[in-house]
């Protein structure tokens, strides 16, 4: 994320403030069963059955967070991060150490887990923010806010049976958010619903931050996380490995990502096996394979080492002006030559929908290098995006369009316009006036 | 302490818990909620011609005698046996949310024992009907025995279900341990017939549901007050069961989201 200065940074701020959360020395093990039994039958008669490893997720980890914080958690498949959100959350109990709690708690682990088919909406968040130790009348006065925020309008009364799979989200989401919790742990679900609502969500989830609500987020998208949280720790093989300031708990983390990856690479050590948080994402590079779906892959035989904007001065920024011309300097460096290296940029709305993708192929342009490390330059005369922030994507590909490095969501822009329309991108236009020229033509 | 301050403030949870289950349970079904005073009665009409056309007994009034003691037996069978399971079936919550556990067994519990005292309705008709005069000091010690009985119940629940949770078993087990615990519990007999049987007489009192089920007896039956050591036996075994329920589910609780 080099060169762009993140919103979100009130790390030191908080500093001061009394802590709500405070781990000390937690460890976590969970038994694996060989092959598990637990009647009465299979107890006595296949004894070896109750055979079982025990395996320590966690292995003292220790975590204060103060009032008002946001905390990410990072970490790779199977590190332990979840386990812990849950020990947070009281759904289990560590087998040492200690968790204090100071304030009620609200959970974005498993939404809509105590919702009832049969019941309606309505009954629903009663029951709903039952869960969460809201008394009736508590409720009562909540439910306007969450009718409304929920969208959902009149099938509010429907049984939540008929709901859509993006209805119950958004019902479950504006329950759990609206509770009034002083603590809100997050496991992944902003990847869940429509993009609207998601970014809806976070920008909820931003307002409750900034209302002082302390915020802990278990991700696996770096992006909503790094302008999200304050903090971060990354939690490697049941330790923190790091805790800091976000964007430098990232960074390392994705240095650790990269290497791993280059690891990988070569003819590697068997992976261990994972039970504890089975396909709970594919994205952490786990695997030898490319996975293209995570934000970040490639075979790294060239890398992207560093992208800015420059505006029309070649000032180095993040924010560009509408009508004004911009460039985007791609610093590369070849690790394997041999490939052809086709850049490509793209850019998205906030919500990830493509407004603009291209690469040199697309282009017909030229693409041999002149060195193994230098700068791909992308010029565009007249930037003509509305007013907003947007997402920036950039890649480099062989020649047979394997990604050599990819990046999903490098990092966010942000444009500023003086047209006053409304969308996504700028339409230079006008407008006319004029007389029907014949009467009744239109009817032929 | 602190559990009890924890449940005070998910009480909501729990009325929602229990509503939902009443509301629930005749749904559906044509006549829905008149199913809990229509069932009571259609198993007093089958007693009353078993036990006086077929089997016929000593005491007077027998299917009387029989049905003011078997109402609350059934709430207290049900709700140890029906409710060992209360927590294995509500794993998708216990697994994915935090809630104070003890809010399962304790809307189960809640929900029978409700529905035990809609049933009371029926028998206080039928007790009226039958001619029996019914003592209004008596009466006064119903409430007593029925929150007795409550707690009493509470304590075994808390402490069957939550070990059904580690060993699913006992849930079959507990059907076939009520049932015997049924016939060790003067509801179909009177105590009296183990006059001269010290030995065993011992082993009865030292079953708690005895002295509950006399007292009931007692107040409906032959209308007068139970004896102070009869309610006072029942309410120090009421307590002791309810201590130890949350104590042994507050220590089991705890692995809870693991077993399930």
């Amino acid at each position: 994320m080099a060169g762009f200065k993140l919103p979100g940074s009130n790390y030191k701020k908080v500093n001061t403030r009394e802590v709500v959360i405070e781990a000390s020395g937690i460890h976590k093990k969970y038994r694996v069963y060989y092959d598990k039994g637990s009647s009465l039958k299979e107890k006595l008669l296949f004894h070896k059955r109750n055979l079982y490893e025990e395996r320590w997720v966690l292995k003292g980890v220790d975590l204060q967070v103060r009032k008002g914080e946001a905390v990410g958690l990072l970490g790779v498949n199977g590190c332990g991060k979840s386990t812990f959100l849950k020990l947070l959350s009281r759904i289990m109990y560590p087998d040492k150490g200690e968790v204090k709690i100071d304030g009620r708690v609200s959970c974005l682990i498993e939404l809509g887990a105590g919702f009832h088919p049969d019941l309606s909406g309505r009954e629903n968040i009663y029951t709903n923010a039952a869960i969460f130790g809201l008394t009736k009348k508590e409720i009562d006065a909540r439910l306007a806010d969450i009718i409304e925020f929920s969208e959902l309008g009149d099938y509010i009364d429907n049984p939540v049976r008929t709901y859509s799979s993006g209805m119950y989200m958004r019902l479950a989401f504006s329950v759990a958010i609206n509770v009034d919790a002083d603590i809100l742990l997050i496991d992944e679900i902003l990847a869940v619903g429509d993009a609207n609502f998601q970014e809806k969500c976070l920008n909820k989830l931003r307002q409750l931050k900034k209302d002082g609500m302390t915020i802990v987020i278990v991700s696996h998208d770096l992006y909503t996380i790094e302008t999200f949280c304050d903090r971060g720790v990354w939690i490697s093989d049941g330790v923190v490995a790091a805790t800091g300031e976000i964007s430098s708990v990232i960074s390392t983390y994705r240095e650790y990502l990269e290497a791993q990856k280059q690891e990988k690479a070569e003819p590697e050590p068997e992976p261990e096996p994972e039970p504890e948080e089975p396909a709970e994402d594919p994205n952490a590079s786990d695997e030898p394979e490319i996975d293209t779906t995570s934000d970040h892959f490639g075979t790294g035989w060239s890398v992207i080492t560093k992208s800015v904007f420059r505006d029309k001065d070649g000032k180095e920024t993040t924010c560009l002006k509408r009508g004004e011309p911009f460039s985007i300097d791609i610093h590369y460096k070849v690790n394997e030559p041999g490939h052809e290296n086709i850049f490509g940029i793209a850019f998205h709305c906030q919500n990830r929908d493509l407004i603009y993708g291209t690469n040199q192929r697309i282009d017909e342009v030229p693409t041999k290098l002149p060195s193994d490390e230098g700068i791909v330059t992308f010029h565009v005369e007249n930037m003509d995006l509305l007013g907003g922030k947007y997402i920036f994507s950039v890649a480099i590909i062989d020649e047979n369009e394997v990604p050599m490095d990819f990046y999903r969501n490098y990092c966010e822009f942000e444009v500023e316009s003086d047209r006053s329309g409304i969308g996504i991108v700028n339409f230079d236009h006008s407008w006319e006036i004029r007389k029907s020229e014949e009467k009744g033509e239109s009817e032929s | 302490m602190n559990i009890l301050k924890e449940l005070y403030n998910y009480r909501q949870m729990i009325i929602g818990f229990v509503k939902r289950d009443l509301k629930g349970r005749y749904k559906a079904s044509v006549l829905g909620f008149m199913w809990t005073f229509i069932n009571p009665l259609l198993q007093l009409l089958v007693y009353t011609l078993v036990f006086s056309t077929i089997m016929r007994q000593d005491i007077e009034q027998y299917y009387l005698f029989l049905f003011v003691a078997l109402i609350p037996w059934i709430f207290f069978s049900t709700s140890i046996s029906g409710g060992a399971g209360c927590v294995i079936s509500q794993s998708s919550m216990v697994t994915k949310i935090y809630f104070p556990r003890e809010v399962l067994p304790i809307s189960y519990v809640t929900s029978a024992f409700v529905n035990m005292l809609l049933t009371y309705i029926v028998v206080f008709a039928v007790v009226i009907i039958a001619g029996r005069t019914l003592n209004p000091v008596a009466l006064l010690y119903l409430p007593i025995i029925m929150i007795v009985e409550y707690f009493l119940a509470l304590g075994i629940t808390m402490i069957t279900s939550a070990m059904t949770v580690y060993f699913r078993d006992l849930e079959y087990i507990l059907s076939i341990i009520t049932m015997a615990w049924q016939f060790l519990t003067p509801i179909m007999y009177d105590v009296s017939i183990l006059n001269g049987k010290p030995h065993l007489q011992k082993i009865f009192y030292i079953n708690p549901m005895t002295s509950v089920i006399i007292a009931y007896r007692d107040i409906m039956y032959y209308g007068r007050a139970p004896k102070l050591l009869t309610l006072s036996t029942a309410a120090g075994m009421g307590l002791i069961f309810t201590i130890l329920g949350f104590l042994i589910f507050g220590k089991l609780k705890r692995r809870f989201a693991e077993e399930l």
